[in-house]
């Protein structure tokens, strides 16, 4: 298990109530699976997306990552785990409005502090648009792509630094259900050839036939 | 990778439209600091132009040189103990040509000084703004206080008092024409070790620049509109940066969520920051030097370089400081909300 939470908790409190989001959730994710986050609007799934990918603290428990622990990390180590080691898809693309395809991507192996030169980076972000099938378009900016190619470049974003954990909120929540299906092929394909552990939550039960696991929320626990 | 050139070099409208501002706006500052500074020239070059040093005047005159009135006595004891210290007056006049036209003038006179031309009787030393007005060498004018005629001896540079060309004469003629042998300042350099001397107040130069009514009230107004420009160019950087940061909390979100350090976002602001403020600044420094060698010879206009520098110096710390304070938004991006955002 590469990844794993234990007991994690979450309290949101608005004013004098405090309400309790997350009630102990235990997960593990696998190298080389999709595991998908499936439940009602509430039930805390995405909540527990962005606790696991350290962008918010939980009120208890415990997350382990590669043999370390997540929440006894200070902020800039949360940071740089993400950047080295996590992926992100979102629900819309969020590719900035001003690189191009290829920059999407090299301005992450920079950010990830790849050892690779620029050259070498340069080739590794078009083998990557590549395989993601837009190779033909790495020179195009995020406002002349359509949202299946904005999508398949955020997907190529979020591997080509090779991290060992892909999260995805929704990565198919804006794409019609043609677009949706070649999203969901293409992060299973890249799951299981470059051994990541992928967490989907998604609320489209069509996308949950390419999840290896199906793990359901329901009111702050998995059900 | 250069996030900032690549931004501008994208968005090019949006950087020109705030690079076009910051130049429209810093060349109106320059302009109005030439314009400033050329008054100041126009109003007191006479008084600006004389090396460090105190000017001392009579205590009971009560700033007011006009009515300063320093006795024979105390001048010959004042330059007899101080090197290269000097007495002089100065009047406001006029000066009638051979066709009975009008001229005004500061008449000023001194001892024997190597600040201002020595003048023999009868002869005058004039402004060299009045040469090019088409008075030449020999020319004489008249005075309705002065019995004989003035004879243009030759062209002084820089003369100019309270926005009139001087005329040196000798100090017996002011002597004639004011009817009175007491000069109204007296002027030490800064070796001379100025000390207090009796019945004398002194005065830096910049102090006595501030007893001339018109002055100070001039240069305060014109300061006024330069400052005011300067700080309205800080709240157009800081509003401009704002109104962009708005528009891009969402990508910083994204960016911080992906592992963009929060440094790297304020450098990117800086950077373009810098960036226009460069291009504009060259620019505009540019056209009003133009500005400055194609504007009419009546109109006073002075930019000195180290004034260019010093606001040039001052539009970069105001621009760092207006971007850098809406760049505060940047640490106030949550990755989170980003993340969240079209969430259904």
């Amino acid at each position: 298990m590469i990844f794993t939470t234990q007991n994690i908790r979450k309290t949101f409190k608005t004013g004098e109530v405090a309400e309790e989001i997350l009630k102990g959730i235990d997960l593990s994710l696998t190298q080389g699976e999709i595991t998908a986050l499936v439940g009602s609007s509430g039930s805390g799934k995405s909540t527990l997306l962005t606790i696991a990918a350290g962008l918010q603290p939980a009120s208890g428990g415990e997350i382990h990552f590669d043999g370390e622990e997540l929440t006894a990390m200070n902020q800039e180590q949360i940071r740089q785990i993400r950047a080295e080691s996590f992926g992100f898809v979102f629900q819309s693309s969020h590719l900035v409005p001003f690189l191009t395809a290829e920059e999407q991507l090299l301005l992450m192996l920079e950010t990830a502090g790849s050892p690779l030169s620029k050259k070498q980076r340069r080739d590794e972000a078009d083998k990557m648009l590549q395989s993601v099938g837009m190779g033909h378009r790495k020179t195009a900016y995020p406002a002349s792509l359509s949202g299946g190619e904005k999508q398949r470049v955020a997907i190529a974003r979020a591997i080509v630094h090779q991290p060992k954990l892909l999260f995805a909120d929704e990565p198919t929540a804006s794409l019609d259900s043609t677009k949706s299906r070649e999203v969901m092929e293409l992060l299973q394909q890249l799951t299981k050839t470059l051994n990541i552990a992928t967490l989907m939550v998604t609320h489209e039960e069509d996308m949950l036939a390419y999840a290896d696991r199906v793990i359901t929320m329901k009111d702050g626990r998995l059900a | 990778m250069n996030l900032a050139w690549k931004e501008m070099k994208k968005s090019k409208t949006k950087f020109v439209i705030l690079g076009s501002i910051v130049f429209l706006i810093s060349l109106l500052t320059f302009i109005i600091s030439g314009l400033a500074n050329g008054l100041s020239q126009d109003n007191a070059a006479l008084i600006k132009n004389l090396p460090d040093g105190t000017i001392y005047m009579e205590t009971a005159a009560e700033e007011t040189h006009a009515l300063s009135a320093i006795d024979t006595e105390t001048q010959q004891a004042a330059l007899s103990e101080n090197d290269g210290a000097f007495v002089f007056s100065i009047q406001m006049g006029f000066l009638l040509n051979e066709q009975d036209e009008q001229q005004s003038v500061a008449f000023v006179t001194s001892t024997s000084s190597a600040e201002f031309p020595e003048v023999a009787k009868g002869e005058i030393i004039l402004d060299r703004s009045l040469e090019e007005d088409g008075i030449q060498k020999g020319d004489r004018f008249t005075n309705s206080q002065f019995n004989d005629e003035f004879f243009v001896a030759g062209f002084s540079d820089g003369a100019k008092y309270s926005h009139a060309p001087v005329a040196f004469i000798h100090p017996d003629d002011y002597a004639e024409m004011y009817r009175t042998e007491d000069l109204q300042m007296l002027f030490l350099p800064e070796m001379a070790q100025p000390g207090a001397i009796p019945g004398l107040q002194s005065f830096s130069a910049g102090e006595f620049l501030n007893t001339l009514p018109s002055y100070s009230a001039e240069q305060l107004s014109l300061s006024m509109i330069v400052w005011f420009l300067v700080v309205i160019s800080g709240m157009l950087f800081a509003i401009f940066f704002y109104m962009m940061n708005i528009q891009k909390l969402g990508l910083y979100g994204i960016l911080k969520a992906i592992g963009v350090k929060t440094g790297a976002l304020f450098r990117m602001i800086w950077t373009q920051m810098l960036v226009i403020t460069a291009m504009a600044l060259i620019l505009s420094i540019a056209v009003s030097q133009l500005f400055a060698t194609l504007a009419p010879g009546d109109m006073p206009f002075y930019l000195p370089i180290d004034a260019t520098l010093q606001l040039t110096a001052v539009f970069f710390v105001i621009g760092f400081a207006g971007a850098t304070l809406s760049g505060l938004q940047i640490r106030k991006a949550k990755p989170l909300q980003a993340i969240q955002q079209g969430e259904g």
